[in-house]
């Protein structure tokens, strides 16, 4: 029973590794293969490789001065956490909305059979953003210090302990979610809140363990004996990647009553959750006067309303509106400071400052990509876009709109705060303005020609589309290798172009690259949507 | 109104429907019947425009659907089997989204609503998210909001499934209005009692092939439907 349930879930996680939508037919192994292989790349090559470098900065230090658990112990609480915050907020919705909940009750399946075949969901999510620090982490050791049997078992270990945690952590979050949740009106709005508060710890936290770190580094021999001595368990979850037998023995054992205990107490509520049909009071409805829209106005409105119903989606994918609009307030406040800094730091070259301000702002807008999940998130529902009088264009339209719109307004209000309070000449800050949201259009198409290319209309729950399609990822990190490029080409051409020239040859080709992308989406996405 | 010539529609290899032609004239209901597979669904997307087709010609009012598709959507309702409606919409949400696609003016579409709101006892409901409507309540909706722009052809599949009596009775009577109006209704059904009843023609289709069509008397004659459709499952074995 479990190992069936198991397997339709691991079917519907990586169906679109192996199953072409638009023919209607399993891909071909190569095409498979090269999914996945583009897949772990990005993971692998791109993430991977960041953490990978701060492992190489924390390993040799921390290794020759003995102290190879408490590089474990940093690592691995890296990885918990970025594993935590990676699935934690759609853990509420795989583990307790998805669409088969009625379909697998009524049949004669147990209870916990269901309940761990979601949980194979929210683990595998976990150990995907756990893996690009962890296994990094591990192998920076394995090259660093001395290899043995010990430091081999007690790696491989260790990333299934840090997974594990993951899991625990995420299902207890996402359980405290579902609780409050069934008890209130405004859901939606209401989780988003309270993860946006779990975000803000999160980067406070993120914050101060970058100085953190650097202390424990710095004087490992001291802060490594006080943690000894107050958090024994934290010192034993490190030596475990240090190749202690003893150490792995016990951590495995307590981890494995944890894991226990978590289960157990999921298992009691999650019957009764994920039936529940929550604490909504029904109003009767009053007759009111409404105003008549546009189509494209009410194709805009049903697209926006479809955003902010869901906290997944506004979560996973609208980020960006946060992150702009604290950014600008922050420049408000300390603009006048940083303003400073950065013309003492870029003395010699002060053009740098615009170009990295607008790679700064593009990669903040880059976490909004909602227009990358929206045609996969018709679901069910598309036959009424294909059967309504509106043109294919129409609805692809208002999905790009929602985009532009939620993005362009904080971009504008970022970019507008950063040519008040940052260096530059007028040239400069008009360009950075341009290219800013030049990049807006091109994001948002690129997102929206994604989301048509990997279409997955079958999902069961709005995690799939949203959170684990090809088309978000390869959209996410399109968007961070543009404004990685942005800033980063300006220093091999900074020399031979002046900042202004530098953004007005990218403004042009960015507006030559959104051109394109809107002739393909407008003709070819068009027929596309048409056929789904 | 509805035009169907030499339709032929095939998934990969295996031919849906094959060679259907079906006219549907104003002041029509047209009853479509077959076996699970036989091709009506298919046949009805096709006429809606949400399924292209490999070969043939389907017109609604002289326009053609591949051609003139927002002109033929403009005359047509369309619900399909299982009404999959925006679950992140509540009612009213919903009627006026519909209402503002087909360009309703605000003055008129409460008019235009209550009546089939009250009539199927779901006016208190359409401020709820139609998340937490029923499958009957959501087929109701459904049925409001293709009646809602004053429809020329209805195009239903499987309209009764899921309905009380009291809303499938009210459903007939409206189906019957919209035809004595000038309109046409083409739906397709298993329930051979009320194709019986209710339609002016009616046609059988079977493995994509019409088999027969006509009005109901020259389809049945002295049998009953179901007798006269048993018999052709049968006799094309």
């Amino acid at each position: 029973m479990l190992k069936t349930l198991l397997k339709k879930q691991m079917a519907e996680i990586f169906r679109n590794y192996f199953y072409d939508p638009k023919k209607n037919k399993m891909r071909s192994k190569g095409a498979t293969i090269a999914y996945i292989a583009l897949y772990a790349l990005l993971m692998v090559g791109l993430l991977g490789g960041i953490f990978a470098l701060m492992a190489v900065g924390l390993c040799g230090p921390l290794v020759e001065a003995g102290m190879d658990w408490l590089y474990y112990l940093l690592i691995g609480l890296i990885a918990v956490f970025l594993g935590t915050f990676g699935s934690v907020f759609s853990t509420y919705s795989s583990l307790y909305l998805s669409k088969d909940n009625d379909l697998l009750l009524s049949m004669p399946i147990p209870v916990r059979c269901v309940m761990a075949s979601r949980l194979l969901g929210v683990y595998l999510l976990g150990l995907m953003y756990a893996a690009v620090v962890i296994v990094p982490g591990v192998i920076v050791y394995w090259l660093t210090a001395p290899v043995t049997a010990g430091t081999i078992v007690g790696g491989v270990l260790m990333v299934l302990l840090v997974s594990v945690i993951v899991m625990v952590l995420s299902c207890l979050l996402g359980w405290v979610v579902a609780r409050i949740s069934l008890k209130l009106k405004n859901k939606s709005f209401i989780t988003v809140i309270l993860s946006l508060l779990f975000l803000a710890a999160y980067y406070f936290v993120y914050y101060k363990a970058q100085a953190l770190i650097t202390l424990l580094v710095e004087n490992a021999a001291v802060y490594g004996m006080k943690i000894r001595g107050s958090a024994y368990l934290l010192y034993l979850f490190g030596c475990v990647g240090a190749g202690d037998w003893l150490a792995m023995l016990i951590v495995t054992v307590t981890q494995a009553a944890l894991l226990a205990l978590t289960m157990w107490g999921i298992a009691r509520s999650f019957l009764k959750i994920a039936t529940a049909t929550g604490s909504v009071k029904k109003v009767r409805f009053e007759h009111k006067a409404v105003r008549a829209q546009s189509t494209q106005r009410a194709l805009f409105g049903k697209e926006l309303r479809r955003f902010t119903a869901s906290p997944n989606y506004m979560l996973n994918c609208g980020l960006g509106i946060l992150m702009l609009t604290a950014a600008g307030i922050a420049l408000i406040i300390k603009g006048g400071a940083l303003g400073q800094t950065l013309a003492d730091v870029f003395s010699g070259n002060v053009g740098v400052v615009p170009v990295l301000m607008c790679a700064a702002v593009c990669l903040l807008a880059s976490m909004n990509d909602m227009a990358a999940p929206s045609v996969s998130l018709e679901g069910k529902n598309l036959w009424l876009a294909q059967s309504l009088p509106v043109v294919p264009w129409q609805a692809l339209r208002a999905k790009l709109d929602v985009q532009l719109v939620l993005t362009g307004v904080p971009v504008l209000f970022c970019a507008l705060c950063m040519v008040i309070t940052l260096p530059g000449s007028a040239l400069e800050k008009v360009l950075l303005v341009v290219v800013a949201l030049l990049y807006t259009l091109l994001s948002a198409l690129a997102a929206l020609a994604l989301g048509l290319k990997m279409p997955n209309l079958t999902w069961t729950n709005e995690t799939t589309p949203i959170k684990q399609s090809g088309c978000v990822m390869l959209s996410l990190f399109a968007n961070w290798f543009y404004a990685i490029a942005l800033g980063g080409l300006y220093f091999l051409c900074g020399n031979v172009l002046s900042a202004a020239a530098y953004l007005a040859i990218f403004a042009v080709v960015t507006a030559a690259g959104s051109a394109l992308l809107l002739r393909w989406v407008k003709k070819q996405g068009a027929r596309i949507f048409a056929a789904l | 109104m509805l035009n169907i010539q030499h339709f032929t529609k095939t998934y990969g290899e295996k031919k849906a429907v094959d060679d259907l032609s079906l006219h549907i004239a104003p002041g029509e209901i047209y009853g479509f019947i077959g076996h699970n597979g036989a091709g009506k669904t298919t046949t009805l997307k096709a006429a809606v425009g949400i399924l292209q087709f490999d070969a043939g010609e389907i017109t609604i009012g002289g326009h053609s659907i591949q051609t003139e598709p927002l002109a033929c959507k403009q005359l047509l309702a369309y619900i399909p089997d299982n009404p999959d409606l925006y679950d992140f919409m509540s009612g009213i949400q919903y009627l006026n989204f519909i209402a503002d696609i087909f360009g309703i003016p605000a003055a008129e579409r409460w008019a235009r609503i209550e009546p089939y709101a009250d009539a199927f006892e779901l006016t208190g409901d359409l401020g709820q998210p139609i998340s937490a409507y029923s499958h009957g309540m959501k087929q109701k909706l459904a049925i409001i909001a293709a009646w809602i722009h004053d429809p020329k052809l209805v195009i239903m599949d499987e309209p009764f499934v899921g309905l009380d009596p009291k809303a499938a009775h009210l459903l007939k009577g409206m189906m019957r209005e919209l035809c004595d109006a000038g309109g046409a209704i083409f739906f397709s059904t298993h329930v051979l009692e009320v194709a019986e009843k209710l339609c002016d023609k009616v046609a059988i289709i079977k493995g994509g092939r019409l088999i027969r069509s006509g009005t109901m008397e020259e389809v049945k004659g002295d049998d009953s439907l179901e007798e006269v459709f048993l018999e052709l499952e049968d006799a094309s074995c």
